[in-house]
Parts: structure tokens; C-alpha cells; sequence
């Protein structure tokens, strides 16, 4: 085969691909059902801490809150709620719902899972 | 012979495209929506919807979460959590909040008073033809909203609290539907008894219905209104042991309604937890067919608050 021939066949592969990949990544990607709560859009995520403090106020039991927290990631509760808090305040949660997540925030910073001994 | 070799490297091309993007480098998800989660999730997100509802009795911030979940009926899916959670023998506690909210989603309305009643929460049902519009900088959107468009929001007025402590409680009438083009009446406010109001026995009947199941003991449980209650728990004992139903599981046969299926020739009591009494000798009845056949029949309690 000549030079222009091979040519030709790499550019027609190169269009191939190029293809596979805009119908792969676009047209038809592959479609998650079974996801974990970590990747959660983060609007949905502060939606949830939030609720997990509301609860908090009235249950006033940081187990049950930490462990309600802890199927977002493995961060540490607190820091969960403090990226909560942060988004809160920047996206103008109401006070209420900031005080609530304070309140979440504080019970997380001074809880202690069982079987863990306190500094 | 030339366009062969060129269909060659375009298909040889296409599939190691889709490879890539398949298998090797998928569209990764960063942004996902609570509908797609695992349904293990799904539940305990169900659970935190619960538990929040019953902090602060916002129906229909409740029930536009629930919608996140993409559930086709979410009063079903509430229902069979609780009933699954039952029958894992999970504590009352936690099995409440969903049989509460399922049971308040069904009827419309908040339940109960918001608290131990230091204060009377009011909550406003806005006219649906008047929406509020969320803005962009909005605290959190729980609806679903993947476009820049503005998003209609249904919420509720802000509770109102007030300091000084009343000296009785207060049910809210039906919230007006979301739906609704026509503005609602305003809310009025109705004594409700105590919580801690015993339960009587206002009835016992034998069913005897060929075709239902056989020993099945039904209850209902109302307040001195004949509203049914739900979250009510019952304990049922016999020489084999201690059961417990709760009432509010099942809202598709009403609120307070709950079910036992009893063994034959077996001998219960029923004691309603919230100061009920306690009802003994209950046995399931033997009924007769129309062809002298024999078959077990069931038992129908209805108790009320005094």
C-alpha cells in the first residue's frame, strides 16, 4: 500500500474513535443507578446535613446524628457539618437553619464515638 | 479494495472509542441526584426526611424531599420501610417517624402539635396561585433542578412561636392542596386530648368473611373524635410470647388501623400501650360457610380515647 493509503486509514480510524468517544461520553454514556450519598450534588448534600440537624434538635442524640453523617463520606461529622455550614452561609440559609446546623456543628466537635476514650 | 480497508479503521477506531469511553475513562457522576442512590440509602434518606419531619412538622418540605427520591407512590415506599424495619425488630423509636409521616402525607395534614406544647405552631397554607419564586441565591432548592430556570418552591409560612405556654394543644385542619387553583379557607384550630388519653374498648366483633385471611385480629384505634390515630402501639400476648403492631403501617386502610395474625385455638390479650387496659381472653372465631364447611374467622377491636 502507498503512503496516501495508510494515511487515509489512519485518519478513517481517527474519525472511528473520535466517534466511539462522543457516542461513549454523549450520546449514550453510561448510566449510574446504584450510587453512594458521597456524590451527591452539593446543594443536596447541605439538604441533607440540614436535616439531620433538624432532627438533632429534637432527637438530641449525636449518635444517631454522627452515624446519619457518616453515609456521606469519610470525612469526620464536624467537617461534614463545616462545609455545610460554609455553603449555608454563602448561600443565605435562613437563621433558623444556620443556628440549627451550629447546634449540629457543636455536637459533632465535642462527640465521641463509643468505645473511644476521651483525650 | 481501498474503501474496505478504510471501513476497517473506521470501525477498528469506533470500537477502541467506545472502549475508552465505556470502560476505561466512563463519564464519571460528581453531581448526582438522591434518585439514583442505592436503595439502601434511599431508606436511610427516607429515615432523616422522617426524623426531621417530626422536628419540625413541615409537611411540605417533607414532601417535596420525598420527591428527590423518585419514588412512584412515596406513601408506600414510607409504609413498606416501616414495615420493613418492623420486621428487622427495630426499635419503636425509629419505626415512629415513618409510619407518622406516611400517615400525615396520607391525610393531608400535620398530626399532632408541633412540640410538647410550649408553644402553638401555625402554619400558613399559602394560596397556590401565588407562588413564591426562589431565587438564585436561595437557601437549598430541594426540588429537582438540573437548568438555570427559576424554580417554584411550595413552602409553608414561617412558624410563628409564641412565650407564653397554653393551656391546651392544637390539631391543624388539611393543608389545601399543592395543586389547587383556588385559595384556600384559613386554617382553624381544634382541641385535641392529651396524648396520654387511655384507650377503652368501644367495640369487638367476630368476622367471619370467607376468602379473608384466616385469624387475622384488626384494629382501629381513634380519639375521643373518631380520628384515627397512627404511631399507636399495640402488644399482643399469648403462652407463646409477646407481639407488637403498631397502628399507622398500613395508611391505605386507615391511620389507626393495625393487624395480628393469630394462631388457632390460641389464646391473646391485647393491651394498647398509651394507657389502654388490658382486653384478655381474644381467640380467633371458628366460622361456618354456607356448605356447613368450618374455617377460621377474625376479630375486629375498635378502641377510643377516652
Amino acid at each position: 500500500m502507498t503512503t496516501s493509503t495508510w494515511i487515509k486509514i489512519i485518519i478513517a480510524a481517527a474519525i472511528g474513535t473520535v466517534l466511539g468517544l462522543v457516542y461513549g461520553w454523549v450520546i449514550d454514556p453510561i448510566e449510574y443507578t446504584d450510587i453512594t450519598p458521597n456524590i451527591l450534588r452539593e446543594d443536596y448534600r447541605a439538604d441533607y446535613v440540614l436535616m439531620a440537624a433538624e432532627a438533632y434538635q429534637s432527637e438530641q442524640d449525636p449518635e444517631t446524628a454522627a452515624r446519619r453523617l457518616a453515609i456521606l463520606g469519610s470525612e469526620a461529622p464536624a467537617q461534614i457539618v463545616t462545609s455545610t455550614l460554609a455553603y449555608a452561609e454563602k448561600n443565605k440559609f435562613t437563621e433558623s437553619e444556620i443556628i440549627l446546623l451550629k447546634g449540629l456543628l457543636t455536637a459533632m466537635q465535642t462527640y465521641q464515638p463509643q468505645g473511644v476514650a476521651a483525650p | 479494495m481501498k474503501i474496505l480497508h478504510l471501513l476497517l479503521a473506521l470501525l477498528i477506531g469506533l470500537g477502541l472509542g467506545l472502549a475508552y469511553s465505556w470502560y476505561i475513562s466512563p463519564v464519571t457522576y460528581v453531581d448526582a441526584s438522591p434518585a439514583i442512590l442505592r436503595s439502601d440509602f434511599k431508606d436511610q434518606f427516607r429515615d432523616v426526611i422522617a426524623a426531621s419531619y417530626v422536628s419540625t412538622h413541615d409537611l411540605a418540605r417533607a414532601r417535596a424531599r420525598l420527591s428527590l427520591l423518585g419514588d412512584a407512590d412515596v406513601i408506600a415506599e414510607l409504609s413498606a420501610q416501616a414495615q420493613r424495619m418492623v420486621a428487622a425488630g427495630e426499635s419503636f423509636e425509629r419505626i415512629q417517624p415513618l409510619a407518622r409521616l406516611a400517615a400525615d402525607l396520607q391525610q393531608g395534614f400535620v398530626s399532632s402539635p408541633a412540640t410538647s406544647t410550649e408553644f402553638a405552631v401555625i402554619s400558613t397554607p399559602f394560596a397556590a396561585d401565588t407562588p413564591i419564586v426562589a431565587s438564585p441565591t436561595a437557601a437549598p432548592d430541594v426540588t429537582e433542578t438540573q437548568s438555570t430556570a427559576e424554580t417554584v418552591v411550595p413552602t409553608l409560612a414561617t412558624a410563628t412561636t409564641s412565650t407564653v405556654t397554653p393551656t391546651t394543644s392544637f390539631a391543624q385542619t388539611a393543608l389545601i392542596p399543592l395543586a389547587s387553583s383556588t385559595f384556600a379557607p384559613r386554617p382553624t384550630f381544634t382541641p385535641i386530648p392529651p396524648p396520654s388519653a387511655p384507650f377503652t374498648l368501644a367495640s369487638q366483633e367476630s368476622i367471619c368473611e370467607p376468602g379473608s385471611q384466616a385469624g387475622l385480629m384488626q384494629f382501629i384505634l381513634m380519639d375521643q373524635r373518631r380520628i384515627q390515630l397512627a404511631g399507636i402501639e399495640i402488644v399482643i400476648t399469648s403462652n407463646q410470647g409477646e407481639d407488637h403492631s403498631f397502628t399507622g403501617f398500613k395508611p391505605e386502610l386507615g391511620n389507626g388501623y393495625a393487624d395480628f395474625v393469630m394462631q388457632a385455638e390460641t389464646v391473646y390479650s391485647v393491651r394498647v400501650v398509651d394507657g389502654g387496659i388490658l382486653i384478655p381472653d381474644i381467640i380467633a372465631p371458628i366460622c361456618t360457610d354456607p356448605n356447613n364447611g368450618k374455617y377460621t374467622g377474625g376479630v375486629l377491636l375498635v378502641f377510643q380515647q377516652k
